[in-house]
């Protein structure tokens, strides 16, 4: 029997798993794990391609169980997905290796668990990547779901009850597609996607709604789409540190994924722009639409509220998610290469944020923004890779979010959909505040006494950290590295492809060629130094050598701004701030509790079966009499 | 061999009878004869599996022909529940040792013989009689818990289960005046010209609530919580994992058989969807890990009851995938209530001192709500196709309150399984006896691994209960069976 | 385009710029002046000014971000020149196009805030935080003239757009075909210069002059050379949107000069709104215009 490089890779995967349950509690177990990351990577580099044409490597393994066959496969989208997967595994895990789990151990954190439960996640999200059906698809989404909650819920206390929130929102969702599925069972008579693709075309409108709605709610809670967004920032920000970072880069986007197969694939973006809501000019594919800028806009200035610097990075990570969607709502062939590629940008991004903030964590021991400042005088290359995160992050030049966001935009602009623009370009601005309170808060202004000592995050943190930031400069610099892959995808679903160069893109309403934007942006900072340098030398001052109306500072003196960080528009948008959604949240939780109530004293209520029966027996006798 | 099948029930009803009086003269041997007959009946059922023929056939007691004479009809599914019976009389034997253990160990083995009865009976009056027995019997155990809880239990299912019964001599007796014969095949044959009426519905309604009283359904379940909190969790579990599958299984055959109108399906569904709202709904707030239990098995049944709704084999195969999980889980999570006992609130921090009880719990929580590739999974699978496959808009309310149901259920049994593992335990004292907690989470720990090999073997098992299933839904079989071969292995 | 040209165009286009831009400068204080009945400073007052201050003798530095800050705010606008068109030259416009521009047009400003960041002073925080805060409010009114513009003319392209209205004649500008965006832009614009009534974050009789408050000697300077700068991009950027922009220099220069004196002259009438007041202004007036004129456009 000879292996597919699909069965190598989910081997590997499952060999990684085993290698942490049962080396795991050992000395280099790290290091093991983070090898074997490495050889995923590997065989997924052995599939390369996969990522520039149009074919499919299938699993050997396949079960026929009650009926249903189960196969698994990859195509051009799971091999981008994964590639991610694997990638920011690689990386969070080599981040973890060493001091980090060396501190962890310390602080009484469960090593062992830890890359358990990391393995765990890879492994569940290749197979769920790797599903040739529905049901294998569904199978590999539960698993994930579940090994989410593992890593989520390890750490105790705060992240155990995020951890509960998310598995209830997780488990609806699995629930709404679990019933999806079923339906499109009885449609289409089985859950092939070829036989799921002849069956759409029949089926009547109301049926497609109910299975977009189905589908698209199930799929969406793991995207932290709103309005089921609540749970994912806390259950991520709780996450130990290189955990979140993972979690951070690719495991919502697990979600993107399945509405990637099943509505755009398989259903088709035609089919559901055909589905109008009555009495209103927009149809379904508007819903997503909307639904994707409001999950931008709200959780984004959510962010911007966040005290703690990984619950701010966590809400972004939400927003960024709708972005991502618009994209590929928007479907033309720009927003599709947008919404994808912001796929790859994002977890570069996201996950060098999370790591930046977690050796700030390391050395610091708080994540706490009014706790921090002026930080980057002692670990400069930490804040560098925040820089470059946060700038990515915010999709300004020279980094790769800001090609995403470009292609996202110029879509909307080419479909004439100025509301939707106008929104997205609210987020990013609204990205901008809150990214710079951020950097602001750890980084700059004053430094506390307390860390006058803080060293630079150790190498084997770095390292990591430093490739990241190289990665989403590079791929910022030659966005048509990963726009390769992105046009394979969009033909995989059924997307317009996107025409692509190494700079940018080409198209006769206007282009873009990062080499030439980013060369000239450097040039401009040459020529700004060569100004600045050539003009007399300046002379490097204490922090307390500073302006402060007559009065002399000393180190005990607070001279940091951090708290209410936009103070004034705050005072403008501070009463919209309604927490509308946790008002649902709780509304919903104590209608469940209510019903509980009233069905337990249905129970505790002695008699009421006595007269039931009795009822039953004098109604039945009158009958028959 | 076929006729050693009798014995399964007659062994048991002997040693119920004998064993108070042996174990007076040799405690020793008394202690033997239960595990032994048991032991026996499992052996002849086993064999029956493996080396009888595929086709189902009946057995006539005392001589006379149905449908004169009563009989046992032995299909593939109700070769299934006896060895069932047997196997979990034998896990859940009480083997506890105190003044008490003749009356139990009798009661036991009566319990165990009218279940058989009760899976076996190829006629209207012998179920009844065997329903009875099986009350009798539940009450005798659950009041030899012997503390004051129980004891008003007891007494309020004594009343209800006295009602249920009562009602469903009535619509008995409602079908025998109708019909003039109780025999169940006869009955099939007779049922479309005399039975597909209002007064059949009668009858159908007395029954489905007189039996529904142990099959917790809906209405007249409310003794549950109170039972399962109360008396011995070994005794729950048997309640709860087979007794209520069993009278499951005798409105599945009287549906399946008798009682075509549909009305009578949509009664069930009806009562089966509240089942499922208000079980699950006053699990959500329980504070005590048995009463969760029990009421998670009351929402539990409620699918089983909407999955008893669904018309055809696939309706059937949804039924015997679900009962038989339940029937593994619900004994495996009752044997981890016995192992910790009491309240929820101890559990805080328990993994870190029963790791692998705490494994159990989480193992059986995911396969109880579904979670792929555990057996769990597949049999709500069957089940949610089915239901969207139904053109009947109710059956479509059954889907949505089904996997809201199981949201809820996911919430709370996972709200338990994060305390478990929360990092400080309490330094709260456990109280219960070192013994009986080694005993029940070996007990625990061996559905668990009936869990996994289900898991591990899921395709051959779905193929095996497909095939019972369209045998179970094959009416003119079984009246070919009973009726046509009278002189057959009967005598 | 043979690659020398261009490497001339590169360098010649923000050359020109900081030119364009000095005389800005200095066309505002002349404004200033004849408003507040004064006489005004001399023809190069603006380029004695940056020399004075690069050569200055003291010079505090608060760290290498504090330089690099300005380094940015300098180097950003620099290469946004690159992308604007001006008579004769394109330079990279057509490999950017306008949203990059916009973009491009926010490097600055972000180097200034972690300059200003490094400083340590609460005062320049609070400065960064208001002029971020401004930021969001002009911006939004900004993109969706922007978006209209873009939308009418079919592209992203600067070259085509400005092609466009030239083609046409007076009847295809921009300000003519859709006056409510030209509006609409003109009040964003005039916020995005800092000026008053909308120079909250200066505000020096509240913030000390906020992000300028540590700046000294070449940090001051190299402020300066990016103020010329943004006033130059600002205003050959609405004379390219709306105004046909230049097909001479003469005209190109004209336009652009008096498209800023319009804000400028209104400026120095003004006393300062509060921050939530511009918030609120911008958000109402110039978006109702500029979704008003979108509706047209679409």
């Amino acid at each position: 029997m000879t292996f597919t490089p699909l069965d190598e890779l989910l081997l590997f995967s499952g060999a990684t798993l085993l290698v942490a349950l049962i080396l795991g509690r050992g000395l280099a177990a790290g290091w093991m794990v983070t090898i074997l990351y490495g050889g995923q990577l590997l065989t997924l580099i052995k599939m390369a391609a996969l990522g520039y044409s149009d074919t499919i490597i299938h699993a050997s393994i396949s079960f026929e169980i009650m009926g249903q066959s189960l196969s698994w496969r990859f195509d051009a989208l799971s091999w981008f997905f994964a590639l991610i997967t694997v990638a920011s595994a690689l990386l969070s895990s080599w981040f973890s290796c060493g001091e980090w789990e060396r501190s962890f151990k310390q602080q009484g954190g469960n090593v062992w668990l830890y890359h358990s439960a990391m393995a765990l996640n890879v492994f569940t999200m290749l197979i769920l990547l790797a599903s040739g059906d529905l049901l294998s698809l569904f199978i590999g989404w539960e698993l994930v779901s579940w090994a989410g909650f593992l890593l989520m819920a390890m750490a105790g206390g705060v992240a155990t009850r995020a951890a509960m929130r998310y598995i209830t929102y997780a488990m609806a969702g699995g629930m709404a597609v679990f019933g999806g599925i079923a339906l499109v069972y009885v449609a289409a008579g089985s859950l092939q996607y070829e036989a799921i693709l002849t069956a759409v075309d029949q089926m009547s409108s109301t049926q497609l709604w109910m299975l977009v709605v189905m589908f698209g709610g199930g799929f969406g809670v793991k995207m932290g789409l709103l309005p089921f967004h609540l749970w994912q920032a806390p259950a991520y920000a709780e996450t130990p540190g290189p955990g979140s970072a993972f979690l951070g880069a690719i495991s919502s986007r697990m979600g993107l994924f399945a509405i990637l197969l099943v509505l755009v694939k398989l259903f088709g973006i035609v089919n559901i722009d055909s589905l109008k809501i009555p009495f209103t000019l927009i149809d379904a594919r508007d819903l997503l639409a909307w639904i994707a800028v409001f999950t931008i806009i709200l959780p984004t200035f959510t962010a911007m509220k966040q005290n703690d610097a990984r619950h701010l990075l966590a809400w972004h990570g939400i927003g960024q998610g709708g972005y991502m969607l618009l994209g590929v709502v928007v479907a033309d062939a720009m927003g599709g290469a947008g919404g994808l590629l912001h796929v790859f940008n994002h977890a570069t991004y996201q996950a060098a944020l999370f790591m930046a903030v977690t050796a700030v964590i390391h050395r610091t021991g708080t994540s706490d923004l009014n706790k921090l400042g002026g930080l980057v005088v002692r670990m400069p290359l930490s804040f560098m890779v925040l820089l470059v995160g946060i700038i990515g992050l915010a999709g300004l030049p020279p980094m790769n979010g800001f090609v995403s966001k470009w292609l996202v935009y110029r879509s909307l602009l080419n479909e004439g959909m100025p509301l939707l623009f106008l929104a997205a370009v609210i987020g990013t601005l609204g990205t901008i505040l809150s990214v710079y309170k951020l950097i602001h808060n750890i980084f700059l202004g004053q430094l506390r006494i307390e860390h006058e000592q803080v060293k630079e995050a150790p190498w084997s943190m770095m390292i990591p950290m430093l490739i990241l930031a190289a990665i989403i400069f590079i791929t910022g610099l030659f966005p048509g590295i990963p726009l390769a892959w992105v046009a394979s995808v969009q033909e995989v679903i059924g997307l317009p492809a996107t025409d692509y160069t190494l700079g940018g893109v080409e198209s006769v309403s206007g282009s873009l060629d990062m080499i030439w934007v980013i060369g000239v942006l450097f040039a401009g900072f040459g020529i700004g130094a060569v100004i600045f340098y050539s003009a007399g030398r300046s002379k490097r001052v204490h922090q307390l050598d500073n302006y402060a109306g007559g009065h002399f500072l000393s180190a005990d003196v607070r001279y940091q701004y951090s708290d209410n960080f936009y103070a004034g528009l705050m005072h403008l948008i501070g009463g919209w701030y309604r927490s509308s959604f946790l008002w649902l949240e709780k509304s919903v939780t104590s209608l469940v509790d209510f019903f509980s109530l009233v069905m337990q004293g249905l129970y505790r209520r002695a008699n009421a079966e006595f007269y039931l029966l009795s009822t039953a027996l004098f109604v039945i006798a009158w009958v028959v009499i | 061999m076929n006729e050693h099948l009798v014995l399964t029930i007659a062994l048991p009803l002997l040693g119920a009878f004998l064993l108070p009086i042996i174990m007076r003269s040799s405690l020793a041997m008394g202690v033997w004869i239960g595990p032994v007959i048991l032991g026996y009946g499992c052996w002849i059922l086993a064999n029956l599996w493996l080396h009888g023929n595929e086709q189902p056939f009946s057995i006539a007691i005392g001589g006379f022909a149905p449908p004169l004479g009563i009989n046992l009809y032995v299909d593939a599914m109700a070769l299934l529940f006896a060895f069932a019976t047997q196997l979990l009389g034998l896990i859940f034997w009480p083997f506890r040792l105190d003044q008490d253990t003749p009356k139990r160990q009798a009661l036991m083995l009566l319990l165990v013989a009218s279940s058989t009865g009760l899976a076996l009976s190829g006629d209207l009056f012998n179920l009844y009689v065997f329903y009875e027995l099986v009350a009798v019997s539940t009450f005798g155990l659950i009041a030899a818990s012997s503390s004051s809880a129980a004891y008003v239990a007891t007494i309020r299912y004594l009343i209800l289960s006295g009602i249920g019964s009562v009602l469903t001599l009535f619509g008995i007796a409602l079908i025998y005046a109708q019909t003039g014969t109780l025999n169940l095949a006869h009955l099939a044959q007779l049922a479309p010209d005399q039975l597909n009426n209002d007064l059949g519905l009668a009858a159908f309604l007395a029954i489905l609530i007189g039996i529904g009283v142990k099959a917790e359904l809906f209405p007249v379940n409310t003794w549950v919580p109170e039972v399962y909190a109360t008396a011995a969790s070994r005794l729950s579990a048997f309640l709860a994992g087979l007794v209520s599958k069993l009278s499951m299984l005798i409105i599945l055959r009287l549906l399946l058989l008798i009682f075509h109108q549909p009305e009578a399906t949509q009664v069930i569904l009806i009562l089966g969807i509240l089942g499922v709202i208000s079980g699950e709904f006053a699990a959500w707030r329980a504070k005590d890990m048995r009463r969760m239990l029990a009421f998670s098995s009351i929402g539990q049944l409620g699918v089983i009851f909407i999955a008893v709704a669904l018309p055809d084999e696939r309706g059937v195969l949804a039924v015997l995938a679900l009962s038989l999980h339940h029937m593994l889980i619900k004994s495996g999570l009752f044997m981890l209530a016995d192992h910790w006992g009491g309240s929820l609130e101890r559990l805080r921090g328990i993994a870190t001192t029963s790791p692998l009880a705490a494994g159990l719990f989480v193992l059986f929580a995911l396969s109880l709500v579904g979670m792929p590739p555990l057996p769990g999974f597949w049999a709500k699978f069957t089940l949610i196709t089915e239901l969207a496959g139904q053109t009947d808009p109710l059956y479509m309310i059954g889907l949505l309150v089904f996997l809201l149901a199981t949201v809820i259920e996911a919430s709370y049994l996972f709200r338990v399984a994060a305390k478990m593992y929360q990092t400080k335990p309490t330094d709260i004292v456990r109280s219960n006896s070192p013994d009986s907690g080694s005993l029940s989470l070996t007990t625990a720990s061996l559905f668990g691994a009936g869990l996994i090999a289900a898991t591990v073997m899921v395709s051959p098992l779905g193929d095996g209960l497909q095939a019972i299933a369209v045998q179970a839904q094959d009416v003119d079989l079984y009246i070919q069976t009973v009726l046509q071969q009278p002189l057959g292995e009967g005598q | 385009m043979a690659p020398m040209e261009l490497i001339l165009e590169l360098t010649l286009m923000p050359l020109v710029a900081f030119l364009v831009g000095m005389m800005m400068v200095l066309m505002m204080r002349r404004i200033a002046a004849k408003i507040q009945r004064r006489v005004g400073p001399p023809l190069l007052q603006p380029l004695y000014d940056i020399v004075k201050l690069h050569s200055k003798r003291t010079q505090v530095s608060h760290g290498l971000i504090h330089d690099i800050g300005i380094i940015m705010a300098m180097g950003g606008y620099i290469a946004a020149e690159t992308l604007l068109p001006v008579p004769g030259m394109n330079g990279i416009a057509e490999k950017g196009g306008i949203i990059t521009l916009l973009y491009l047009m926010m490097i600055p400003s972000l180097g200034l805030a972690l300059g200003v960041g490094q400083c340590a002073n609460p005062n320049g925080s609070i400065g960064i935080a208001r002029a971020l805060t401004a930021m969001l409010a002009y911006d939004i009114p900004l993109v969706i003239v922007i978006f209209g513009v873009a939308y009418a003319a079919g592209t992203t392209n600067l070259v085509d757009i400005i092609a466009q209205q030239q083609a046409g004649g007076f009847a295809a500008w921009g300000a003519v075909e859709m006056p409510l965006l030209a509006i609409a832009g003109l009040i964003a614009m005039h916020a995005s210069l800092g000026k008053q009534p909308f120079e909250i974050y200066i505000a020096p009789a509240e913030i000390a002059t906020g992000p300028m408050v540590e700046m000294s000697g070449k940090y001051l300077g190299g402020l300066f050379v990016m103020q010329c700068f943004q006033l130059y991009t600002t205003s050959v950027l609405y004379v390219s949107l709306f105004l046909g922009g230049g097909s001479t220099w003469f005209d190109f220069l004209l336009k652009s000069f008096l498209v800023l004196a319009i804000p400028v002259s209104i400026a120095y009438l003004f006393p300062r709104y509060r921050t939530e007041d511009l918030l609120r202004l911008m958000w109402k007036w110039p978006v109702m215009l500029g979704l008003i004129g979108v509706a047209f456009v679409l």
